[in-house]
């Protein structure tokens, strides 16, 4: 007798009681999408039959998990379906795809070029072309390039000083910190500066796949994954742990790998960590203090990414947030913002991505914060586009709130 | 992490259970496997500031002689949960907070002491419409709804919900709901500061 589950991903342990279906924000908006009890379980049974029964509208998952956070048996569905799309899928990516997806590729093109890139990709002109050509929707804000990656910034302002740490982490800063945004990564290695952390780059550090995974170029995460988990490994040889600030990019490599690119990352999944995680745990169990600035004031709303949720651990975030003297920190509901990443910039998905976020962006409105604390970066791109409001990642936060001369001082005695 | 109350279970009688905790001053959070389609009873509690870990479930715990001091979970993997006192409201066999296989029947999280008949052959009725016997069977509490470990009560652990013995849900709601009221009559802190 068979006495444990040995389907992957679980998809024995479906019970059909269709709460997934009930959870899942894209079936809200486009009702005839398949569902993920329909696409992902049920499904699989047929597809193992035949693979005459994929269904091609399985692309249209956003991939945020809520059918897994949702369903009371432990079965990974997201994970079932797109594992089928890797499998059974004969899309092939466009010029497009290929674009969104290799987002290392196009931030070392775009960065040495940012002012002009960036004011190129702000003008009507360039946007009717990549909507009409490329099908990028046109009314989407693109992300902005920065001239200076973080890793160059890294190198020539800051690496030196690391070790003169006794203690050190190490950084998977991850796509939107080196070729969009290298003022996350810059705050981060000031915090952990200050508690007394030295940070170093991985040996090496790849895209972690994930909007490849949602181009349906798996064999390409693959390669990355490779990468990513040597260098985690090394560095947990040498005795760091590997540090991140996005959420997104912490669950492929946690929790994707194995659920849909099939790597056995057992051996460094817990040595790869959100920095939010990290610090609160290092505060609770004594070994770092804080000290604030005085006369620090913010009503802040926290929406908890889709993937955050999946990763559960948001309760992190909260405990570490309200330890700031002057926040009020007001949950938001629990719901998608709908870009899922790159799915959102393609034009055949844009006005859905807008109406699964719309009753986020509604909640947003009512509550009227001084800013968003989220730790995914599309997210940000997605609410501070639809909403106006500015989204700050929980880190950013910190190294604002922070007196970190004092911090320092507390860590170094 | 400390919290007054730890709920397991996210189901009608964990929920109700951690809405009044919640409501009346105890800090409380709830670790439930999967959502339900009745969610009446989670944005109000996540507005009173319950924290909410769905789509985790308890990986065992850390007990201190005949006392739970903390459990560990699925996502959180190393990092305990601490708190004053649990709740177990796990549900039956579907929720599974009972698991039966050809030796007999557990608890599967704490190991707690189930009643049922050994008996194989009196678990069913041959009468399908008839109120099936293993829904009967469930945790043995004492006369504070608290289930023990090998006959020795579990003293900050309390029980409620369709996971008790003679408590089914086949026999409507009233049963289960009353079960969750008895616990939350244990835990409210006007009760508690006595105890």
């Amino acid at each position: 007798m068979q006495k444990r589950n040995i389907s992957p991903n679980n998809f024995e342990q479906c019970v059909k009681c269709a709460i997934c279906t009930d959870f899942c924000p894209v079936l809200k908006v486009l009702p005839s999408y398949p569902g993920p009890k329909h696409g992902g379980p049920d499904g699989e049974r047929l597809r193992l039959k035949n693979a005459l029964f994929f269904d091609s509208n399985l692309k249209y998952c956003l991939n945020c998990k809520r059918c897994e956070v949702a369903c009371p048996s432990g079965v990974r569905i997201a994970d079932i379906i797109h594992s089928a799309r890797d499998r059974y899928g004969e899309d092939r990516p466009s010029l497009r795809d290929w674009m969104l997806a290799n987002t290392d590729t196009m931030g070392t093109l775009a960065s040495p070029f940012a002012p002009v890139v960036n004011g190129a990709l702000g003008l009507g002109v360039t946007k009717s072309v990549l909507d009409g050509v490329m099908k990028i929707d046109h009314r989407r804000t693109f992300p902005k390039y920065a001239g200076r990656k973080f890793t160059t910034w890294f190198r020539r302002e800051a690496e030196a000083a690391q070790a003169g740490y006794k203690k050190q982490v190490s950084y998977f800063h991850g796509c939107y910190v080196n070729y969009n945004y290298p003022q996350l990564g810059k705050d981060f290695v000031r915090v952990m500066n200050a508690l007394g952390y030295g940070v170093r780059l991985l040996d090496k550090e790849k895209c972690c796949g994930v909007a490849m995974m949602s181009g349906g170029m798996f064999d390409a995460a693959r390669r990355n994954a490779a990468v990513n988990l040597a260098s985690v490994g090394a560095a947990a040889s040498e005795g760091r742990l590997t540090l991140t600030t996005s959420s997104t990019c912490t669950l492929t490599m946690r929790e994707e790998y194995p659920g849909v690119l099939g790597i056995d990352n057992e051996a460094v999944r817990d040595d790869i960590v959100l920095a939010v995680r990290f610090i609160f745990e290092a505060v609770e169990r004594g070994e770092v203090q804080l000290a604030f600035k005085e006369g620090f004031r913010a009503r802040a709303a926290y929406h908890v990414p889709c993937h955050m949720e999946k990763l559960g651990w948001s309760l992190f975030t909260r405990a570490l947030m309200e330890r700031i003297p002057g926040m009020e920190l007001v949950p938001l509901e629990s719901i998608c913002c709908g870009i899922a990443g790159t799915y959102g910039f393609k034009k055949e998905n844009y006005e859905r991505s807008q109406r699964i976020g719309q009753p986020l962006f509604d909640n947003i409105a009512q509550v009227r914060p001084d800013f968003v604390v989220c730790e995914c970066e599309t997210c940000k791109w997605q609410i501070e586009m639809s909403t106006g409001v500015e989204v700050r990642n929980p880190i950013s936060v910190l190294a604002e709130a922070l007196d970190l001369e004092a911090t320092a001082a507390l860590n170094h005695q | 992490m400390k919290f007054d109350v730890i709920i397991i279970g996210s189901g009608q009688a964990g929920m109700q259970v951690a809405a009044a905790l919640q409501r009346s001053g105890r800090k409380t959070a709830v670790i439930g496997l999967g959502r339900s389609i009745n969610e009446v009873e989670v944005k109000p509690y996540e507005q009173l500031g319950g924290t909410l870990l769905i789509g985790d479930s308890v990986t065992g715990g850390i007990f201190d002689g005949d006392r739970l001091q903390a459990v560990r979970t699925a996502n959180l993997g190393a990092y305990p949960l601490e708190a004053d006192d649990f709740v177990i409201a796990t549900g039956k066999f579907l929720g599974r907070g009972l698991v039966a296989d050809m030796d007999g029947i557990y608890e599967p999280l704490f190991g707690l002491d189930v009643d049922y008949d050994p008996d194989r052959s009196h678990w069913f009725d041959a009468d399908f419409g008839a109120c099936q016997p293993f829904l009967r069977f469930g945790v043995r509490t004492d006369a504070q709804s608290r289930p023990s470990v090998g006959g020795r009560t579990v003293t900050n652990l309390y029980a409620c919900g369709e996971l008790l013995a003679g408590v089914s849900a086949v026999e409507g709601r009233d049963a289960i709901a009353g079960s969750a009221a008895r616990v939350i009559g244990q835990l409210k802190p006007s009760d508690h500061a006595e105890a």
